[in-house]
């Protein structure tokens, strides 16, 4: 799509660049047809010229801008997607772009740009500050529901000590009124939630069991859990929705092999019949538990024309 | 642009918290944005005195300079309530992806604000805006599903609907300035006394000059019998009154028990 000419102080990305900042050749080739000097020049792409201030600046806002919406969907955003959305012909100095991008998201907006796993070449943003429960308040999306079954699942996940079958999963969340085929009031499809969204999103990680007959998974906490939340918060999530201080389960503090059989004693199965929503708590409670980046909303414009 | 024309101020995790927050909305009235301030210097810094609003604003803008973003305030065109909103002020091939809208749904939107733009009145007919379903861009798209669309634009504070029609809310008028300036320079209409974009207003009828609402409110507020400040012939208006964040307070006056706007005078 062509821009149309911005006025004044409206820069675009389409600017061509400044006359004699760009496009050198390579040394010594002349701009004859044929022989090895042409064929060595569309071998090798030009050398890019030194770009000015604005342009590098105008790089970095548009790099933050796309990290901001790209985590928004909480998909991990890789260095590909950036290359080729963003930097384009500054990928030499993507480097640079990425370290003043981290700068300014960190400095203006409180979010850290973080890798997910070291050498994976994929980002996600972590909010440096810590959510508070009058954030809900005051905020302009009202949380989301999905965020308490999460926190339920690595609830279980945690107790199970890191890892549990996906049949245990779900007879726990029946009794909560939540079925892998029913379709829920609040969260739609729980079974994709839990087994594709989540995991796309690595907060959860979905292996099969080799040699289960019928097929069994185990799940486990994913990598972008690690880094928004914390075993403490986990379990004081769980322990709230079970009306019970997380001191009472001294033997979780430090995890260890079988404390999931209290979740499933008969004292904890009343209250899991209530419905969710009712009195008690709400599964939204739960995002203020998560150091989510805040989701950034309608930072951008509307459309593009 | 930036750096050596404005002093850039100091981000603290209050300015932060606030700055995250306020993302979560489009747009925000001015009672709701000082709210949010204030829930945010309690988060952090309980003792220090609650800064001028405007001046914390600025402080925000100063570093949002440089990433092409700002805290634009305005004023709702039908009863002059300050808002807020976060705008874009680059346009490049990034905010095309921050688009939660399909290709067609921004076509049907671009459809709306050109009618919007080039009736007298401000607004476009429900039925106007679905006869142009056949000429969008994209995906086809159905009158039904078009009608959706509109709502999806009314919830996300992009549209306004009053009575079957539609005109831009603040937030897009703020969002959008610039580009309607830049694409329709000759429909574009602009008010007489702030001189900024005009949607929905007052006009003279002899002299045909245009002015927001809570403009003619502000000018012949103190003046019995008024006048247009370019012919000198008699106003035929109605003229409404300035909006006054106290007197809303006190008398607990919730927005839908106003009387309806008469935005609709020309």
């Amino acid at each position: 799509m062509s821009q149309k000419p911005k006025s004044r102080g409206r820069p675009s990305s389409q600017v061509e660049r400044e006359p004699g900042g760009g496009g050198e050749e390579a040394p010594s080739t002349s701009r004859g047809p044929g022989g090895a000097a042409s064929q060595r020049r569309a071998q090798a792409s030009p050398a890019p010229g030194p770009r000015s201030q604005k342009q590098l600046e105008l790089k970095v806002a548009e790099l933050v801008q796309f990290l901001l919406i790209k985590d928004q969907r909480k998909i991990p955003i890789r260095r590909t997607d950036i290359l080729r959305h963003v930097v384009g012909d500054y990928k030499d100095v993507l480097p640079e772009l990425l370290r003043r991008a981290a700068e300014r998201l960190e400095y203006v907006f409180g979010y850290r740009l973080v890798e997910l796993e070291p050498r994976s070449n994929t980002y996600i943003l972590v909010n440096t500050l810590e959510p508070v429960e009058e954030d809900a308040e005051v905020r302009g999306d009202q949380g989301t529901p999905t965020t308490g079954l999460l926190m339920i699942v690595l609830g279980l996940i945690f107790m199970k000590g890191n890892s549990i079958k996906e049949t245990e999963v779900w007879d726990f969340l029946r009794r909560l009124g939540v079925h892998p085929t029913k379709k829920h009031l609040i969260f739609g499809d729980p079974k994709k939630l839990i087994t594709e969204d989540f995991v796309r999103q690595r907060y959860l990680d979905y292996r099969r069991i080799p040699h289960t007959d019928p097929v069994d998974y185990e799940l486990q906490w994913g990598p972008r859990t690690n880094l928004e939340t914390s075993k403490m918060k986990v379990l004081k999530f769980v322990a709230k929705i079970h009306h019970q201080d997380p001191k009472d389960w001294p033997a979780h503090h430090c995890p260890c092999p079988n404390p999931f059989s209290c979740l499933l004693k008969s004292e904890a199965q009343p209250r899991a019949r209530s419905l969710p929503g009712g009195k008690g708590w709400r599964w939204e409670e739960a995002s203020c538990l998560f150091k989510f980046v805040v989701v950034p909303g309608r930072v951008c414009k509307l459309f593009f024309l | 642009m930036q750096g050596n024309t404005r002093r850039t101020g100091v981000m603290t995790d209050v300015h932060r918290r606030f700055l995250q927050l306020l993302m979560t909305h489009g747009v925000l009235e001015e009672c709701d944005v000082k709210r949010l301030q204030k829930h945010c210097y309690k988060v952090h810094d309980c003792n220090a005195t609650v800064e001028k609003l405007e001046d914390f604003i600025n402080t925000i803008n100063s570093v949002l300079e440089s990433l092409y973003i700002e805290i634009k305030k305005g004023v709702t065109e039908d009863d002059g309530r300050p808002i807020y909103a976060l705008v874009n002020l680059a346009t490049t091939s990034v905010s095309k992806m921050a688009s939660d809208f399909a290709e067609n749904e921004l076509d049907l939107f671009r459809k709306a604000l050109e009618l919007i733009i080039d009736s007298d009145t401000g607004f476009a007919s429900s039925t106007n805006i679905l006869n142009l379903v056949d000429q969008l861009k994209g995906k086809k798209m159905r009158k039904k599903e078009a009608e959706h669309v509109l709502q999806k634009f009314v919830q996300n504070k992009w549209l306004i609907e009053k009575e079957g029609e539609f005109t831009l809310h603040g937030r897009a008028i703020l969002e959008m300035d610039q580009y309607i300036r830049e694409t329709y320079p000759d429909a574009v209409k602009v008010c007489n006394i702030c001189r900024s974009l005009l949607i929905q207003g007052q006009s003279c009828e002899t002299c045909g000059i245009r002015m927001h609402l809570p403009c003619v409110a502000k000018y012949f507020q103190s003046s019995s019998e008024p006048h247009c400040p370019h012919c000198n012939d008699y106003w035929p208006h109605e003229v409404p009154e300035v909006f006054d964040p106290e007197k809303e307070r006190e008398t607990g006056m919730s927005r839908s028990n106003k009387r309806p706007s008469r935005s609709r005078q020309h």
